[in-house]
């Protein structure tokens, strides 16, 4: 038998596995988290290999696009995502923009630049509190939280809204800055950098964080990363300079002066390392650019229908690298409308990290590439010793991870709800 | 684009017959024949070294299902083009040469219909749901009408 019909079987083996072990619909919280389905093939304790079947709240957008006016899709695209809403419809403007002749203004870049560092600061945020979530450490969950309020309210003041600001206009943004708020946003800012360094020190020197971070993550190379499509954070922590912000800058990353961080630990305390970093840099670029806002239009008007031809765009969304496609043929809607997200470049490299972990390290890591939310709720199991399968509730998996950790942080009572359903 | 990078793009473009176009600056487009994507895809990655591969997109060109790959390094996009007949939708994988491509041969083939020869999880569902009809044909043809797919789907939940 040849390598190629081998690979074949097996993985037709494994296929008829899958259907068989699929969870029903119905697994979805759509209320709090976002469902991806993972299936671990476990050995014991360890983990040998993972399945992914995403698409569960996928709506079909990229179809919706083609019998919507190019303007209303702009407002369609920005409710892809409810942390990241700006980045999306800033992205898919920039594909939109190349097709035409019409230049940005310059204070309509310097207006985005600040939304986009705006929402990195507050995505990043959510993020390290929902790690402090998973890893048993409320606290911190709470106190982060806490402190994005302060983000989201200077989001309010500047857009109007708190999660979809719906700010972006093609050519340009729809609303002005308010006026005498500069004080007030590097005010914020250094009220956020002193928070970064705080929160710094506690995951370097907290007991909960150092036992469920540190060496957590099946440890990969920058080829591996690079081979795996790895964006974003998920590039940098293993010490790749990858960021579209410094490679091909948009908005007005060319004008405002930063560096990116980088680290080459590799495990899930570089991630949360990293991403804290990145707040202070995000604040002194927001400071940098409220202080050097250029006087001018906020907007030039085009025309509703876009020349024929297809261009693509990039941005530096907090999670990593977006990307937008679009195609015209010169009539009132798209032609076709691609869009990548980061998390589905991410997935590749997730599932590469998660191999010969325990099961107890998988909320960690799983969150840590920051899936959007991460919600592991309802994983299937199978033991590959015992051929026994379970499927547990995201709560119930990171409540055996907690344990698995600190034992004695529970009574004898609760134990029972631990207990493999066999 | 540096001109050195170009010319060796230009000179695999040849060994492949391929046509090689400039639409703007900083952006080539190169239309590669299915039979030479492989080696032309492993040029580009392992002796150009432009390795990140940002994403794959499906086109629906009318008979033919179009196939970019999006390659960028720094500020210059490279569109890897191909295009497969739509009644014999099958395409070469590069899973061997960029396993990360995975996820995105495996999104064409649930929205467009096209098989990747030598990805070990095509015939895997990705995106579209478990209750998908067999005969209806994939979401992102231009033929396939929403109202059609809605109908079909809630006909299938009906029927339980």
């Amino acid at each position: 038998m040849s390598d190629e019909s081998k690979r074949r079987e097996e993985s037709a083996g494994l296929m008829e596995y899958s259907v068989e072990n699929l969870v029903p619909f119905g697994p979805i919280h759509p209320a709090l988290k976002e469902p991806e389905y993972f299936k671990l093939i476990l050995e014991g304790e360890k983990i040998v290999q993972v399945i992914p079947r995403i698409g569960y709240v996928h709506r079909g957008l990229e179809k919706a696009a083609e019998s919507r006016p190019w303007v209303q899709n702009m407002y369609m695209f920005e409710r892809t995502c409810g942390i990241c809403s700006f980045v999306h419809s800033l992205c898919y403007g920039q594909a939109v923009e190349g097709l035409t002749i019409y230049e940005v203004p310059r204070r309509a870049k310097y207006i985005r630049l600040i939304i986009s560092e705006l929402e990195r600061i507050h995505s990043h945020l959510l993020w390290v509190g929902l790690m402090g979530h998973w890893a048993g450490f409320e606290t911190l969950f709470m106190w982060v939280w806490n402190d994005r309020e302060v983000i989201l309210d200077l989001v309010e003041a500047i857009s109007g809204n708190r999660v979809h600001k719906s700010m972006n206009a093609f050519c340009g943004v729809r609303r002005d800055m308010p006026e005498n708020i500069e004080d007030r946003i590097v005010e914020r800012m250094k009220f956020i950098t002193d928070r970064a360094h705080y929160y710094r020190e506690i995951i370097d020197t907290e007991e909960t964080m150092l036992a469920r971070t540190e060496n957590v993550g099946n440890k990969i190379n920058q080829e591996t990363a690079q081979k795996l499509c790895a964006v974003g954070p998920m590039a940098r922590y293993v010490g790749l300079r990858q960021d579209v912000r410094l490679n091909d800058p948009y908005a007005a990353y060319d004008e405002v002066p930063f560096d990116i961080v980088t680290r080459t630990e590799g495990d899930v305390r570089a991630l949360l390392r990293l991403r804290l970093d990145e707040l202070v840099v995000s604040a002194n670029m927001i400071s940098y650019a409220v202080k050097h806002l250029p006087e001018g239009p906020i907007r030039v008007k085009i025309a509703p229908i876009i020349p024929a031809g297809e261009h693509s765009s990039h941005c530096e969304a907090p999670r990593g690298e977006i990307f937008y496609y679009v195609k015209s043929t010169g009539g009132r809607t798209p032609d076709r409308v691609k869009s990548r997200q980061p998390t589905m470049a991410n997935i590749p490299t997730a599932l590469e990290l998660l191999k010969g972990q325990t099961l107890a390290d998988v909320p960690m890591v799983l969150t840590a590439i920051d899936p959007c939310f991460g919600c592991m709720d309802r994983m299937s199991f199978l033991d590959m010793e015992s051929h026994k399968q379970w499927t547990w509730s995201g709560e119930q998996l990171r409540q055996y991870g907690i344990k698995h950790y600190f034992p004695d942080r529970f009574n004898s009572s609760n134990s029972s709800k631990f207990r493999r359903a066999d | 684009m540096s001109e050195e990078l170009l010319e060796q793009l230009q000179t695999y473009a040849s060994q492949s017959n391929s046509k090689l176009s400039i639409p703007r600056k900083d952006e080539t487009i190169i239309e590669v024949n299915q039979d030479h994507i492989k080696e032309f895809i492993s040029h580009v990655v392992n002796d150009l070294k432009i390795v990140h591969l940002a994403t794959i997109t499906g086109l629906d060109l009318g008979e033919n299902i179009g196939i970019i790959y999006h390659f960028s390094r720094d500020k210059n996009t490279i569109y890897v083009r191909s295009t497969v007949p739509k009644t014999q939708s099958t395409a070469v994988s590069i899973v061997d040469i960029i396993p990360g491509a995975i996820l995105y041969e495996m999104e064409i083939h649930d929205l467009f219909g096209v098989t990747f020869a030598g990805n070990p999880w095509i015939n895997q569902k990705l995106l579209l749901p478990d209750n998908w009809p067999d005969d209806l044909p994939p979401p992102l043809l231009k033929t396939t009408k929403p109202a059609e797919i809605r109908k079909r789907l809630h006909l299938e939940v009906e029927r339980k």
